[in-house]
């Protein structure tokens, strides 16, 4: 191809004005690259058009540029200089208006406010969820205390109303107090025993009250006679463990004395006379 | 702006590829006239190539970085953006639509003139070179260079052989050169 031939072919002028089709484009471009004269040509060419261009050139309306400016949130009155973006950052960066870049801004701030809350608020849920623990197992105690004193208090009116039972039976003024001392029997096998027998003469009803009377061997248990015209009958069995004040015992009608000897566990029909541990009479 | 400095080319652009504000404030002051007379050569309402302006130099902005220096001058770059612009324009409907309703004649080849806000640009730069030509390279600019279609479309309004119509272009671009100069 002859290269002046080419550049006079009316390309160069075709390819400036954007009249050439791709393909022309294409052949003109990478001739270009290849040869300085049409570059130069093209050069030259351009320039002739960019002044004829400049020549007797229309101003726009005035009120263009600050619209112009305007839509492209450029602020033309700022005489600050604007240090040039880093070029990596500038086609992102740029084309943002001011507006959304600084809407950007509170979105950091938004987030990073959010995240501060959500950390805060973490470690106020962990604190209060620590002292809800806390704060339930107390209860918890305190409701299982208040239990133990309910009970308690349910055990002590229980004994209190058996001691208030047993003192209303001592304060009778019918009854006949019968002290049944160890050392009435000479035989005794422990003579410092000592039992006190309430007999209710209107009613005939017997109480016991075990003073100092010493352990039963197993198997064995004390019973209370009463000595009716010289005969014992038998009152009924009692422990000396675990007994309230006063024992009732049987009804007795009649009476001059009583006694207690160890039996067989269950009571006996006689007495053992050599196991009499306590005896005493009735003063009328 | 008294004092803005005078910026070469290459600083121009890579000012403007690195979204420098100044550098599109230069760049409107300086090339908004020449950008805006090319606008009337093709759409003489000023109103309506006010609006195609202000999209040319937004395109400008916004596609600065399609701009490649290896394939010709900025001004040129520009003058294609704002050539097309105005084509595209003048191809939209609502531009269409509007010129119905007015039941304005056929814009004539080279003789806009009569409404108030039309500017006559026949004497102005290349068109005035163009008036230069013979009349039927005139036409045939006319059609591929301000309306924007290619020489098959040029070849079958005209009714001669897309040869000739290549041809043709090419010999009125020839002596366009040596009218410019």
């Amino acid at each position: 191809m002859n290269i002046q031939e080419y550049i006079s072919s009316g390309i160069v002028e075709s390819y400036v004005l954007g009249l050439a089709d791709a393909a022309e484009k294409a052949e003109f471009e990478r001739l270009c690259a290849e040869h300085a004269e049409v570059r130069a040509a093209r050069d030259q060419f351009e320039n002739s058009l960019e002044q004829d261009a400049f020549t007797e050139a229309i101003e726009p309306p005035a009120f263009l540029k600050d619209k112009i400016f305007a839509s492209l949130h450029i602020n033309t009155e700022s005489s600050l200089p604007v240090a040039p973006l880093p070029s990596s950052d500038a086609k992102v960066v740029g084309m943002h208006p001011d507006g959304s870049r600084s809407a950007l801004r509170w979105m950091r701030y938004l987030v990073a406010a959010s995240v501060i809350l959500l950390v805060g608020s973490t470690i106020l849920n962990f604190y209060f969820f620590n002292r809800y623990k806390e704060y339930n197992d107390r209860y918890t105690q305190l409701v299982a205390s208040q239990q133990q004193l309910a009970a308690n208090n349910t055990t002590l009116q229980a004994k209190l109303q058996g001691f208030e039972t047993d003192l209303a039976i001592i304060r009778n003024p019918d009854m006949a107090i019968v002290k049944l001392p160890g050392s009435n029997v000479p035989t005794s096998p422990a003579p410092t025993s000592l039992a006190t027998v309430y007999w209710n003469l209107s009613n005939k009803d017997v109480y016991l009250m075990v003073n100092r009377m010493p352990e039963p061997a197993s198997g064995k248990q004390f019973q209370l006679w009463a000595l009716v015209d010289g005969k014992p009958v038998s009152a009924g069995v009692f422990d000396t463990q675990n007994a309230t004040v006063l024992v009732r015992m049987k009804n007795i009608p009649n009476a001059q004395g009583f006694a207690i000897t160890l039996e067989k566990r269950g009571g006996s029909e006689a007495p053992t006379m050599e196991q009499m541990y306590v005896l005493g009479t009735v003063k009328t | 702006m008294g004092t803005t400095p005078t910026y070469s080319e290459p600083e121009l652009i890579k000012m403007l590829k690195e979204r420098d504000n100044h550098s599109f404030t230069y760049l409107y002051n300086n090339y908004s006239g020449a950008l805006y007379t090319i606008i009337l050569q093709i759409i003489p309402d000023q109103d309506l190539a006010s609006d195609v302006l202000q999209e040319v130099f937004i395109n400008i902005w916004r596609r600065i970085d399609s701009y490649d220096p290896t394939k010709g001058r900025l001004f040129t770059w520009m003058l294609n953006v704002a050539r097309n612009a105005s084509i595209d324009f003048l191809r939209s409907k609502s531009y269409q639509n509007s010129k119905k309703n007015q039941e304005l004649p056929e814009t004539l080849p080279l003789s806009v003139s009569g409404q108030s806000t039309h500017t006559n640009v026949d004497g102005i730069g290349f068109k005035k070179v163009l008036l230069k030509l013979k009349v039927e390279s005139r036409t045939l600019i006319d059609l591929a260079y301000y309306k924007g279609y290619t020489h098959e479309e040029i070849a079958q309004i005209e009714k001669i052989p897309l040869g000739t119509v290549k041809t043709r272009i090419r010999t009125a671009l020839i002596q366009l050169r040596e009218h410019l100069k």
